[in-house]
């Protein structure tokens, strides 16, 4: 037996105005779940504290809750000392328990055709990883598109592409799909991230779903004259002025001794919009000893249209990019855009690595620059985050580079999914939780490593944003200025 | 502290409470498993369907939880006769072989409604339903989705209801059945902010599962507390066969708090070896035929006895290993064996599991006709809350199968039974309110006297039995059903009422376990020996009700 203390939030509406944390110090046996926590402070100290649960194994989906912010399942997550536990984000019937039910009522049911019969087995593969929901709704409280609009939220989405793919199935899903929300998902993989079934609900279901809609002509239409950009000219930014490309020679040779040589894949933000961003990124590298080959015939990554289901020509754009770096014998390619990263390694099967310019910096390791005298903040680009499971890296590379650096929640800033083009609004509401978010850390800048968070952000706060690459290059040329007053 | 009562008749018609008006629906389900949502789908066809459940529907009892599968006879090469035969030797020849039949019979039409209705089951590539073998049988007809195939069925369930007109009563717990003249004509129930509701019927089906959560370690939802088995008991209706609870060979060890948390059968049913902690593949001494894929209750008694005589681990319980198993058939086909296991931090794929005894399911139940009649007239009963399917121990995917047949058959029965004149008894109701108000002014804490029963039942009717044992947790549960119950507020009245089920539910066991004299499928007496063979018992069911507690025995000798 151990003894842990646990916050739990408790709450009656009927005569509380507002929720408040209690504190109990209970005993439980080793590797105790946060359910048996919950028991133990029932049993043994309030039995008025309400929760929910069943089956006690991961499998009814009865007993999510939020421990210490994450939502998860109290009887899979490990009780730990000095935890809080809170009732997911939906509105609260009693402490922990939550009304599931309006959520639980927007899920579709199966309506099957009279004569239905068994599937194929390539169809019932199809629907598994789909099927595996309990229900928790754990994604409904994570998901931030949910906080800003009226998205039916990840799983009910999950369902409608679960009965789109059964061939029994009578309904119109599409339709409905739309009506629940599909181009309100920002792709952030929140949702993914919190899943205790693990369930790849954007790209085995929103995407797919928009592929579907896709082919049925109803795309939106920002989207539509994105993927025509993108078949045109090979570029989902359109030439306003000389692009990153035009202005850079296919091998960039650092100064001095040569440690290390990666490819570069440019994407087309930071080629076409931002490309001075990408021109700092390669001072920084030419500065750390590494070379940096910039095939020419490179295009765009096909994210913008993965992520918005017009993949008719995508296998075209992925082997342009698979050739143009195979045919340079290039192993490593590094990104600057997490977007263009997360594809690459996710949605690409590539004959090289890939690895995001916060990965490369860090193996190599990076010559110190001199500490810019602001305090920043970071912001997670999902696709950074949970597109590639990268926090630490820009963190520990931006302390080098300023006097304070200072956390801020992570949120999707709401660019990502097409939703900055498609459904302004959402992205509008989304970007203003940034900013107050940024604002509450008192930060000069705000640093991230994508180039549409950084617009985003941009356009959401006064604060100025500024990639990592900028940063860094900054704080050399501070270097180099204060050792030449010297 | 005071309780508010309201009078609340619920009307199916308009889905309105009404607080003095008396309407009434044509069917109530009580209980939302695999059984209970089939009754409610198949009666919702005849009437107003009321669904009242414990727990949010789809999310609790125990159908959700299972892991293994269905027995459904599918191939040319298997038939319905083996099955039968395999479920009669399995039960030790205790079953109602009318039962067995109708079990055996419908399976696969019950398994076609739900690919009708968009179950995910597993398919072969010859587009058929894929089986796996099960212990104790001799076909593989274990129709599976992955090992999350109570889920499975439940979901497909869960959309089926939607498509009906049947209402659904979440997180209402019955407390008492209602009747009116030796008829059951409806259910008291408590909501979750303690206030009584009063459900009307013309015929009422029991389907709260089964209650193996009166043990100290269970693999039952925290729902399988017995509660119909005491509504039914109380209500006058008649039991058979409690004694006959089935022990898990394999649940967890670790953590403690989880302890019981079952692992499903189907690991052996893929390959899964047993070894003691001297690496001996053990089951080679007590079945060397079938070895791990034995019946349960031997599967169960050997692991028992390695344990006991030594050759258990540290943490009271032997390996049950899969290392030698692909690491993706491992993947693919146990996917949540291997996601709880590694939650609490094992990799199956590489390391054995710690595996020890269970309660697990209880066999024993309210006796039922084909058509799900029980002895109480306006009563219809299906799933684990029966007796009579599974005998003395029930196979690995006959539990699933029958919560498909007998739902259906008792949705049916009770969809068809006419409508009738209903009155509430008002002395009935008095009383109800009166047991509520004094657990309101009570002192015992529920959850400790919860506590010391299920250890009672554990110690003294667990896998081996004697009359002693027996004897003195009957006298632990006597003492602790006479405790005042205490509840801290309104909403903690249905805790003192489960637990109130709960010790009725125990004593059923006990007392039916001291009535039988033999060994016999999952019932081992150690104070007594058994000469004959299971078929030619002389002794058949046990049947306790108010009226109370007996033995058949034929005449002749063994
Ligand atoms: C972990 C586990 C795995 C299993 N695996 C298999 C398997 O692979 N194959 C197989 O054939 N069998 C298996 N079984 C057995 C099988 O799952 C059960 O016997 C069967 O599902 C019981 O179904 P049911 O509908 O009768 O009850 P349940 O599914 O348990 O449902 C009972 C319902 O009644 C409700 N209820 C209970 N009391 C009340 C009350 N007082 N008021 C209102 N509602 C109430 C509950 O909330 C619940 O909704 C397994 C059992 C367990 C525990």
């Amino acid at each position: 037996m151990k003894e842990i203390t646990v916050r739990v939030s408790r709450f009656d509406p009927a005569t509380d105005t507002a929720p408040h944390f209690e504190t109990y110090t209970v005993r439980v046996n080793d590797g105790a779940r946060v359910l048996h926590a919950l028991h133990a402070i029932h049993d043994e100290h309030d039995p008025t504290l309400v929760y929910r649960y069943c089956c006690g194994s991961g499998q009814c989906g009865s007993c999510a809750v939020r421990i210490d912010g994450e939502p998860g399942l109290a009887c899979m997550e490990e009780a730990r000392d000095g935890m809080t536990v809170e009732p997911l984000a939906l509105p609260v019937q009693k402490d922990l328990a939550v009304d599931m039910e309006p959520v639980l009522k927007r899920i579709a049911r199966i309506r099957p055709a009279d004569d239905a019969v068994l599937p194929s087995q390539e169809e019932i593969e199809a629907i598994k990883p789909l099927r595996d929901c309990i229900e928790c709704l754990s994604c409904v409280s994570a998901c931030p598109a949910l906080q800003v609009t009226d998205f039916a939220g990840p799983t009910v989405l999950r369902q409608q592409m679960r009965l789109a793919l059964d061939p029994r199935d009578t309904q119109n899903r599409i339709d409905e799909a739309i009506e629940k929300g599909l181009f309100y998902c920002t792709t952030c993989k929140r949702c993914v991230q919190v899943c205790p079934k693990d369930i790849e609900i954007p790209g085995k279901a929103i995407e797919k779903l928009r592929e579907i809609a896709n082919r049925r002509g109803l795309t939106l239409p920002r989207h539509q004259e994105v993927a025509k950009l993108v078949e045109e000219t090979g570029r989902s930014v359109a030439r306003t002025e000389p692009t990153f490309l035009e202005q850079v020679p296919e091998v960039i040779e650092p100064e001095g001794e040569v440690r290390g040589e990666v490819g570069f894949f440019v994407g087309c933000m930071f080629n076409g919009r931002v490309p001075q961003t990408a021109l700092d990124a390669m001072e920084v590298m030419k500065r750390n000893g590494i070379r940096v080959i910039v095939p020419h015939d490179q295009v765009c990554c096909g994210s913008p249209l993965i992520r918005t289901g017009q993949t008719s020509f995508i296998n075209d754009l992925k082997q342009k990019n698979i050739d143009a770096f195979t045919r340079r014998g290039i192993d490593t390619v590094m990104t600057i855009c997490a977007g263009c990263g997360a594809t690459l390694k996710n949605d690409y099967e590539t004959p090289f690595v890939v690895k995001d310019i916060s990965e490369v910096l860090t193996e190599y390791g990076i010559e110190p620059p001199a500490k810019l005298d602001i305090t920043a903040t970071y912001h997670d680009p999902c696709h950074l985050l949970r597109g590639q499971g990268i926090s630490k890296e820009p963190r520990e590379l931006l302390r080098q580079v300023v006097r304070e650096f200072r956390e801020m929640p992570t949120q999707c800033c709401g660019a990502g999914g097409g939703v900055r083009s498609g459904v302004p609004e959402e992205a509008a509401a989304l970007g203003a939780k940034r900013d107050e978010e940024v604002r509450k850390t008192g930060a000069d800048v705000v640093t991230t490593i994508c180039p549409f968070c950084e617009f985003h952000i941009a356009d959401c706060t006064d604060v100025p944003v500024k990639n990592l690459a900028t940063l860094l290059l900054e704080g050399y040329r501070k270097k180099d200025a204060e050792r030449s007053d010297e | 502290m005071s309780c508010n009562y309201f009078m609340i008749v619920y009307n199916a018609q308009t889905n309105k409470m009404l607080a003095s008006e008396i309407v009434d629906c044509h069917v109530l389900v009580i209980g939302s498993g695999g059984a209970g949502v089939r009754a409610a789908i198949e009666a919702s066809r005849y009437g107003d369907v009321a669904l009242v459940s414990k727990s949010i529907a789809g999310k609790g009892g125990c159908t959700t939880m299972a892991e293994g599968g269905y027995n459904a006879v599918l191939r040319e090469a298997d038939s319905c006769t083996i099955h039968r035969e395999d479920t009669l030797r399995g039960g030790a020849y205790l079953n109602d072989p009318a039962l067995v039949d109708a079990l055996v019979t419908e399976a696969p039409e019950r398994m076609a409604d739900l690919i009708r209705w968009g179950a995910v089951f597993d398919v072969t590539g010859e587009r058929k339903i894929a089986q796996r073998p099960f212990g104790g049988q001799r076909f593989p007809r274990t129709c599976y989705a992955g090992d999350r195939t109570g889920h499975e069925i439940m979901a497909t369930l869960m959309e089926r209801l939607d498509a009906t007109g049947a209402e659904v009563l979440n997180e209402y717990a019955v407390i008492d059945l209602l009747t009116e003249g030796g008829r059951v004509t409806g259910a008291a129930a408590l909501d979750t902010r303690g206030d009584l509701v009063l459900l009307q019927a013309d015929s009422t089906v029991l389907a709260t599962g089964g209650g193996t959560q009166v043990y100290d370690i269970s693999t039952n939802s925290a729902a399988g507390t017995g509660d119909g088995f005491a509504l039914g008991y109380r209500a006058g209706a008649e039991l058979i066969d409690m004694e006959m609870v089935q022990f898990h060979p394999t649940g967890a060890v670790y953590p403690y708090d989880a302890r019981g948390r079952l692992v499903t059968e189907a690991v052996r049913g893929e390959g899964g070896f047993l070894l003691n902690t001297r690496g001996e593949r053990f089951m080679e001494r007590y079945d060397p035929e079938r070895l791990e894929l034995s019946t349960r209750d031997v599967v169960a008694r050997a692991i028992a006895t390695e344990i006991l005589e030594g050759r258990g681990t540290d943490q009271g319980g032997v390996y049950l290993d899969v290392t030698h198993l692909a690491p993706g058939e491992i993947e693919t086909r146990l996917p949540v064996m291997l996601e709880q296991f590694l939650a609490f931090g094992v990799d199956i794929r590489k390391e054995p599991m710690v595996v020890a005894p269970t309660a697990h399911h209880i066999m024993g139940g309210l006796a039922i006709t084909p058509e799900c009649r029980t002895t109480l007239p306006g009563l219809f009963a299906c799933g684990e809350v029966t007796g009579g399917v599974h005998g003395a121990n029930r196979l690995g995917g006959n539990a699933l199968a029958d919560t498909q047949v007998f739902g259906k058959r008792a949705g049916e029965a009770a969809g068809k039974a006419p409508k009738r004149e209903k009155k509430i008894d008002p002395e009935q109701v008095e009383t109800l309110k009166g047991m509520l108000d004094a657990y309101l002014a009570g002192s015992a804490n529920p959850a400790a006297v919860r506590r010391e029963l299920k250890i009672a039942m554990w110690n003294g009717a667990g896998i081996f039995r004697t009359a002693d044992e027996l004897g003195g947790a009957l006298a632990t549960i006597d003492r602790l059903a006479g405790l005042p119950l205490r509840a801290a507020s309104p909403q903690n009245l249905i805790e003192c009422c489960t637990v109130r089920n709960m010790c009725t539910t125990a004593s059923l066991v006990v007392r039916s376990a001291l009535l039988r004299p033999e060994n016999r499928g999952a019932h081992v007496r150690k104070d007594v020996t058994t000469s004959w063979e299971p078929a030619a018992s002389l002794y058949g069911h046990t049947r306790i009700s108010l009226q109370g507690a007996r033995i058949e025995q034929r005449e002749g000798t063994a």
